[in-house]
């Protein structure tokens, strides 16, 4: 009886949200009044949408097995945390989440723009159809509504054990948020084609979610990839699956669109990359979910396969990107600025890494769709690895961060001067020459790579660290907060160089009481206890790692098996300091009693956190500061 | 021609000749660096190279499997043809006798020297091109 009410809830809210589309573009939306009408329409039918999920999450604290998702994916046993959070944990569920968050990032636009103008009202009307596009998609092919009825289980069938983690609970979530809070940037050019106004800044009011979107798309991926550290027990932090890929794309695509915004915001110079990046980035934050989500490709992530899943929403999105292209063509008169990009200027810097970011994600995509391409066309199963990204993303990052050097020397619409020797940057090209060469002379570092990656990220930290010198002891304005991501920048290049050069690892055959020793390290095998948790039993192994200084710490790998489902899941024990992290985890018992267990040397792995947690935090004190200038 | 049709003519040109040539840079790093993928009965109807990297799919052979100390070696079967699989370090929780494994690694002296070996997180997997009734 209450899901049905929530089913009418939802289809009574996609019915409004079509009214304001209707009313955005058929009537005038010059009048006060129907500006006025389509933003209440619009809060109504995202309270009664908004109402409905808060119904289905009841029901899912409530273990209302009579849900059909609700009993495939939850269990009476389950804390209310996971009960709360089985509901992102399959496609269904997670689909509604990423409705929810839609039309939430449209309502805290429509409740906090006060401005009245027609570009809101047609940024409302575009968020209202795109999110009736999802709904109908929920309704029509994944409907979380079902029942059970007129018998439901006793209990539910549980959630999957490796899903049932804090991390995992609130990876998807956040990464929605961040996917999908790109609808204002589109939404709003969009309307800014419709309108055809090219005296309207829309570049400017845009700035502030788009970077919040941008914080929250790359907290998603770094908690993603750090619960694939800790909890796959691979050892790694990426691994160029399909999944990951297509939330990268998404990233480099809205890292050039924010870049190019604050260019454009300031004259309307780059308006036709903003307008190109703004629909680039909600289109493949949407070609991701349907990779995802029809199934075409086999992932850790991917749900079952169903083509009319993937039909629906290939349709909707070539509908989507189509209009957009062909409003964009129609207007592309009142886009060119008559403003010329100076050569050398910071806008032409802008523009360079524009083309390395297209191309990064040109061949990500190729990695991505070239598998199925070549399947259809020779009926040959390939995949494409690591190598091959590693092959383009090196050096075209490197690459672009040269250009980035550049940027900063130089100013918005003039030459740049190259009088170098009185310039901060022959400083910090001295300082990162002498890095590289120490690290090159005493810590072995021989790879070329990795040499140069370290050049270039001292490059970057340094250079800015003579940036944020000139900002505290000569008051001369910068940006902190952008100096602050673009330090996590190089940081991270830096980490992600010094970790594929020095991590290491190995298997080890070890018995109860025996000792091996690794790369200086003793490593004892203690104790092996049968434990049990609320859910599942374990084996918890106890080893002692001494290192050569003499100091001692205990690390406890498990292995779990779940009631429920009679999954084994293994879980890493992690021994983190500031430049290393050791690495536990226990494989198969032997027939003459021992045991396989996979020690990790992981370098620089906290650091690649960190400096992503620095661009994140950066990310969301710029959006603050510029609000703070709008109001 | 103007020199303005001119100099527009040699802007489109030399978007043109970077784009081909950044295109054809990234489909030749594409092309090296492609693993193919085989079912065991496939794997010997053609040369592989040493250097090449392959994955190979199927099932794990009953009774097939022989540790010693770390290193682990099994053949991985679709019922028609099979190969033996050396790998040293730990497979995956879900591996088992019986079941859909994909490995990834270099073919030498008719064995598989795996980098990695795979189980895919669901019971129910089975390796895409393989559906046998058992």
């Amino acid at each position: 009886m209450v899901i049905e009410a929530a089913q009418f809830l939802t289809i009574l809210a996609t019915g409004l949200f079509f009214l304001c589309f209707v009313f955005s573009i058929f009537f005038d939306v010059n009048d006060l009044n129907i500006i006025k009408l389509i933003s209440r329409i619009y809060s109504h039918s995202f309270f009664l949408f908004l109402s409905s999920f808060l119904i289905y999450v009841w029901l899912a604290i409530n273990d209302n097995f009579s849900v059909l998702y609700i009993a495939q994916h939850s269990n009476t046993n389950l804390p209310v945390f996971y009960k709360i959070s089985s509901i992102w944990s399959a496609h269904e569920g997670s689909m509604f989440l990423w409705i929810i968050f839609l039309s939430l990032w449209g309502a805290i636009y429509n409740f906090s723009v006060h401005n009245n103008e027609p570009l809101k009202a047609r940024t409302v009307g575009v968020i209202s159809i795109t999110t009736v596009g999802f709904l109908l998609f929920l309704l029509l092919t994944s409907n979380p509504f079902e029942t059970t009825l007129p018998l439901p289980p006793e209990n539910g069938a549980d959630i999957n054990p490796v899903l049932q983690d804090p991390l995992l609970a609130i990876h998807p979530p956040t990464l929605y948020l961040g996917y999908v809070g790109f609808v204002i940037a589109f939404g709003q050019a969009i309307a800014f084609l419709i309108e055809g106004n090219s005296s309207i800044n829309w570049e400017k009011q845009v700035r502030f979610w788009s970077i919040i979107a941008w914080s929250f798309l790359t907290l998603g991926i770094t908690l993603g990839s750090w619960w694939a550290y800790y909890e796959l027990g691979w050892g790694g932090y990426w691994f160029w699956d399909p999944v990951e890929n297509v939330a990268l794309m998404p990233w480099l695509a809205a890292t050039a669109f924010i870049h190019s915004l604050s260019a454009s915001s300031k004259s309307s110079i780059l308006r036709i990359w903003t307008i190109l990046l703004s629909i680039l980035v909600f289109s493949l934050s949407l070609f991701g979910a349907f990779i995802v989500r029809s199934g075409i490709i086999d992932s850790v992530h991917s749900f079952a396969n169903d083509p009319e899943r993937g039909l629906y929403l290939l349709a909707f999105i070539g509908i989507l990107v189509m209009t957009s292209l062909i409003l964009f063509s129609y207007r592309f008169t009142i886009l060119i600025s008559n403003k010329r990009i100076v050569s050398l200027s910071k806008e032409s810097f802008i523009s360079i890494n524009n083309i390395f970011f297209g191309t990064l994600i040109f061949s990500t995509m190729l990695g991505v769709i070239y598998p199925l391409m070549y399947e259809f066309i020779y009926d040959q199963k390939i995949s494409v690895g690591a190598p091959f990204y590693n092959a383009i993303f090196v050096p075209i990052t490197l690459l672009a961060c040269l250009f980035l050097l550049f940027s900063i020397e130089s100013k918005w619409q003039s030459k740049l001067k190259f009088a170098f020797l009185n310039n901060p940057l022959i400083i910090s090209f001295v300082f990162s020459l002498f890095i590289a060469f120490l690290s090159f002379k005493f810590y072995s570092v021989s790879r070329a790579w990795t040499l140069a990656s370290l050049f270039i990220g001292s490059l970057i930290i340094s250079r800015y660290i003579l940036v944020i010198y000139v900002y505290i002891f000569h008051r001369k304005f910068v940006n902190i907060y952008s100096v602050l991501a673009h330090l996590g920048l190089g940081l991270l290049i830096i980490s992600i160089a010094l970790n594929n050069d020095f991590s290491s690892e190995r298997a080890l055959n070890i018995k109860i009481n025996e000792t091996e020793t690794y790369k200086n390290h003793e490593i004892t095998f203690n104790n092996l206890q049968l434990t049990e948790g609320p859910n599942y039993e374990s084996v918890k192994a106890d080893f002692i790692i001494e290192n050569k200084n003499g100091n001692k710490f205990s690390l406890n790998p498990e292995k779990r098996k779940y009631f429920v489902r009679g999954q084994i899941t293994t879980e890493t024990a992690i021994h983190a300091s500031l430049l290393k992290d050791i690495y536990l985890t226990i494989g198969d018992q032997l027939d003459d009693g021992s045991w396989i267990v996979n020690v990790q040397f992981n370098y620089f792995i906290r650091w690649i956190w960190f400096s992503a947690t620095l661009m994140i935090i950066s990310g969301l004190f710029l959006a603050r500061s510029l609000n703070r200038v709008h109001s | 021609m103007k020199p303005v049709r001119k100099k527009r003519l040699q802007t489109v040109l030399l978007i043109l000749v970077t784009s081909a040539l950044g295109s054809f840079l990234i489909i030749r790093a594409l092309d090296s660096n492609l693993d193919f993928f085989y079912t065991p009965s496939e794997i010997f109807l053609e040369e592989i190279p040493e250097n090449k990297r392959i994955k190979i799919g199927g099932m794990v052979l009953e009774s097939s499997v022989i540790r010693e100390k770390t290193k682990i070696s099994f053949i991985v079967t679709d019922y028609q043809g099979s190969i033996s699989v050396e790998f040293d370090g730990i497979v995956p929780d879900l591996f088992k006798e019986g079941s859909g494994v994909v490995v990834l690694g270099y073919l030498k002296d008719k064995t598989i020297i795996a980098e990695e070996v795979l189980a895919k997180h669901d019971e129910n997997y089975m390796p895409p091109s393989i559906d046998i009734e058992k």
